[in-house]
């Protein structure tokens, strides 16, 4: 019986070709309008080392990497071993893997539940030395192979392989070709592994493939904003990356600084100056920035910074996922310091979050924090073309009659107050990270300081009555109601949708306006719910903590699921969750009714 | 411009902006402020086309004095303010300010990276010796050996010579001044903003408070000017007027004209945009689709 949804995952060293295998096997679901999702895993080595590449390719829209790998390629055991407890294998799982490796079976840990898994060794570096004359060939053996069990769109694996290799120098070409051929014939001696699982689908158009950091970077230019300053760090520097070739072409300026304090201080001076201005970094960086993102609270300037998180503390795990800054950007700062925080939920999410960034930082003269993490920001998934129907805001600027006597720090009922910027006539003055006047004069008397506060601090009420950003899936009333925020979207729908195909009353709410948090959404949908479970990859439980500093959640009837980062969050472990709860929530009703 | 269209001269006192300082009486910083004052007449500078801006320490408070756009910021920070205005909105005239712990401390690394990159700003750096408004500290350009309040025993340390670091590290104009010698420094901060690219002055400035009475009149008996014959062009002629002890030698240390971070920026933008209109956001997206 053939199937609609397969998940791969090959493993190697750097130099096996995984990535190229994976993003192969990727691009050639996407121009077939197949739905694929590809995540890459890598040891902390910048070359070397052991590396993974997961792509699930499915006929039906996905939400999540696929947990249990059915297809594993392994061209090296010992690579294998460092992904241990990360790459899980399917009980039916077809284990494809180099011939040549000898490791004893009981040596390799596949999971839980894979003692009926297909074993299939392959000579992968001999057909490649055969047929391409190199064993460098393997990978592209791998795709020929894969291509003819799993019943892939060969044409376009092979235009793949013509655009990638079609550039090298001549012989390079016509070799990848015959190592693809070797692998497809040598696809009959092991088919019988792989029956029931050919991929069934109708060809349709092709789809985007895009990463959330790649959509960040297209979402600013969208935006409006024309200058951008940063300084690398993984897993934000495809922001960057990007920027430098697009942001030239749009008119727009660009720096790499020398440091994250540099990288904030500039995109305050560029916003000061009138100009949209963003920056991206992880949690490292962010900490480096947070005594500016004061300055820019206190001074009232517009900023986008996006926060690509990933393990921490410190250096952390930087390769792998993590929803562990969130404290750092709700409150990290001296002072009271107000900002936005928003949370895009899924890859294309990124785009969305960025335009509302900065349409909220310009309307609230406000820092605003995009917390992406590196699950949504470095996987590459398939989408649709952006309908790109997104309203783009500007800042309020003065009248005639308020530059007569400019205030720019003027009271207002909202606490926005018009802002100048240079080469305005008679919008001149001189901002302050002291506390200041209306007219931004230093001052250090409290009565102006607490009005000040209160000016600043209110701006927030308007944000949140304009941006209630959150979502809701599932059944309208639900016995179990799950609350989850960022990437831990994606795994959390996923796991609902298959509930309530079972019948099951289960539900989810995602914000996305983290801070100021939607509060009235929020009270409506608790009333909807029976038992509460809180999900998030934070080992001390951040968000579950974060709302319980001004929410009443369900006393006796809320759970809560964390774990640290460094592997992304499962169908299966939602799943559990869900029906754990489920069964104490019908043992509690039997109980007291 | 006037009503009639007449275009209005400005004086020196067109730029303040009736903000009372609130430095000490006597303070060398008063004498920077009105030689700036003077050299924006001087150059008719457009008060509402200028930012200045600054980080953390008495002289950072110049801004505020200055009727231009302003930016009080944080400490160490001005420069990284600065670049982003500047390159941000390269049609600016952009002046940072500091003192120098907030340049050569705290602030250090944006000044090497400024000079490098030719950072098309004129950056003053006000030089006492000492941290002035958290009262007294030892600052990295107090000569060695002196007692300040964080060196009871004597400043263990040397310090650092900003000119010599300023031309080390790529800045294309740079120079040493002293605040009592108004005359210079209105030329000096005039050259200054004229310059493309990183114009760094170092101005001696001294402070009353923490660093005596006598220091006003010990920097003017050390004070010298380069010889006539000077060439600013070589780096090497510089060195024997850098890391000074008896002398403080005033004059342009080093000019030359290399491309200004601007150029260099404004030339990627004409080379990106050769193909003529900007990209649309689905044109970039559509990059997007497989290759094939």
């Amino acid at each position: 019986m053939p199937t609609r949804d397969l998940t791969f995952a090959i493993v190697g060293s750097g130099g096996d070709g995984v990535i190229t295998t994976g993003d192969m096997l990727a691009q050639t679901g996407a121009s077939v309008g197949l739905h694929v999702m590809k995540v890459e895993a890598y040891g902390p080595q910048i070359r070397g080392g052991e590396s993974s590449c997961t792509v699930r390719i499915s006929a039906d829209p996905i939400y999540a990497q696929g947990d249990l790998v059915q297809v594993l390629v392994v061209f090296n055991w010992a690579d294998f071993a460092q992904f241990r407890g990360e790459i899980l294998a399917s009980p039916d799982a077809i284990v494809i893997y180099e011939e040549a490796d000898d490791t004893a079976r009981e040596d390799i840990d596949l999971g839980p539940d894979t003692d009926d898994v297909r074993w299939v060794p392959v000579p992968f570096i001999e057909l490649a030395k055969e047929s391409a004359g190199t064993k460098l060939a393997k990978n592209i053996v791998t795709l020929g192979l894969l291509s003819e069990l799993f019943k892939l769109p060969q044409e376009p694996l092979e235009q793949a392989i013509r655009g990638k290799f079609a550039k090298k120098k001549s012989g390079v070409l016509e070799a990848n070709l015959k190592g693809f051929e070797a692998g497809k014939l040598h696809a009959s001696n092991v088919s019988d592994a792989a029956a029931g699982r050919r991929l069934q689908y109708t060809p349709s158009e092709p789809m985007l493939l895009m990463s959330g950091n790649e959509l960040s970077a297209v979402a600013a230019l969208h935006a409006g904003c024309r200058f951008f300053a940063g300084y690398p760090i993984t897993p934000s520097s495809e922001v960057l990356h990007l920027l430098s070739k697009l942001m030239p072409e749009v008119g727009g300026y660009l720096v790499q600084t020398e440091d994250e304090l540099s990288a904030i201080g500039a995109v305050i001076g560029g916003s000061f100056a009138g100009v949209k201005s963003m920056t991206a970094t992880s949690g490292p960086g962010l900490a480096l920035m947070t005594e500016m993102l004061g300055l820019a609270s206190m001074a009232e300037i517009p900023a986008v910074i996006i926060d690509v998180q990933r393990g921490g503390p410190s250096t952390g795990l930087p390769t792998k996922s993590e929803q562990s800054d969130l404290w750092q950007a709700l409150w990290g700062s001296h002072g009271d310091a107000p900002r936005v925080v928003l949370a895009p939920a899924d890859v294309e999410d990124c785009f969305h979050a960025t335009v509302a960034a900065f349409n909220i930082a310009e309307e609230a003269q406000v820092p605003v924090i995009v917390l992406s993490d590196q699950f949504i920001a470095q996987r590459r998934e398939t989408l649709s073309m952006l309908t790109l129907d997104h309203e783009v805001r500007g800042r309020q600027m003065p009248s005639a009659g308020d530059l007569h006597d400019y205030k720019r720090y003027k009271e207002t009922k909202s606490g926005i107050s018009p802002m100048s910027w240079p080469g305005m006539k008679g919008g001149e003055y001189q901002t302050n990270g002291l506390e200041h006047m209306e007219d931004g004069s230093p001052t250090s008397m409290y009565l102006t300081h607490e009005k000040m506060n209160a000016k600043r601090y209110r701006k927030l009420r308007a944000v949140r009555d304009k941006y209630s950003y959150f979502r809701h899936y599932g059944a309208e009333k639900a016995d179990v109601g799950i609350i989850c925020w960022g990437s831990s979207k994606g795994p959390v729908k996923e796991a609902v949708l298959k509930a309530n195909g079972r019948g099951e009353r289960v539900s989810a709410f995602v914000p996305q306006l983290l801070y100021p948090f939607p509060y009235h959404e929020f009270q409506e949908y608790i009333k909807t719910v029976r038992e509460v479970i809180v999900v998030e990859l934070s080992y001390s439980a951040q968000f579950y903590k974060y709302l319980q500093t001004f929410l009443e959640l369900p006393d006796g009837h809320t759970y809560v699921f964390k774990r640290s980062g460094g592997k992304n969050l499962t169908v299966s472990e939602v799943e559990d969750k869900i029906q754990k709860v489920l069964e104490m929530g019908a043992l509690r009703r039997e109980v007291l009714v | 411009m006037s009503a009639a269209g007449v275009k209005v001269e400005l004086k020196p006192g067109a730029y303040k902006s009736g903000l009372k300082p609130v430095w000490c009486p006597g303070c060398g910083d008063f004498g920077v402020l009105n030689a700036l004052y003077r050299a924006m007449a001087q150059l008719q500078i457009e008060p509402s086309n200028t930012v200045i801006l600054s980080g953390i320490g008495c002289s950072s408070r110049l801004p505020g004095y200055v009727k231009t756009y302003g930016f009080n910021g944080v400490h160490g920070r001005a420069l990284t303010l600065a670049t982003g205005v500047k390159v941000a909105r390269p049609d600016l005239t952009v002046i940072a300010v500091g003192g120098d712990g907030d340049g050569l401390a705290i602030g250090g690394n944006h000044l090497i990276h400024s000079c490098r990159r030719n950072l098309d700003v004129l950056y003053i750096l006000m030089d006492n010796e000492i941290y002035g408004l958290t009262k007294g500290q030892v600052a990295p350009t107090t000569p060695t050996g002196d007692k300040t309040k964080s060196t009871y025993w004597g400043n263990p340390e040397p310090s650092v010579d900003p000119c010599e670091l300023a031309i080390s590290t790529g800045a294309t104009w740079v120079a040493r001044g002293f605040s009592g010698d108004m005359k210079n420094l209105t030329g000096m901060i005039v050259d200054g903003l004229e310059h493309n690219g990183f114009s760094f002055l170092n101005v001696m400035s001294p402070c009353v408070t923490w660093r005596g009475d006598d220091q006003f009149k010990e920097m003017k008996a050390k004070l010298g000017y380069l010889p006539e014959d000077y060439d600013p062009a070589r780096r090497a002629s510089s060195v024997p007027f850098t890391r000074e002890k008896d002398k403080i030698t005033c004059g342009v240390l080093y000019e030359v004209e290399t491309p200004s971070l601007t150029d260099q920026l404004e030339d990627m933008k004409e080379r990106a945009m050769a193909g003529g209109e900007a990209p649309t956001t689905k044109e970039m997206l559509s990059a997007f689709y497989p290759k094939f």
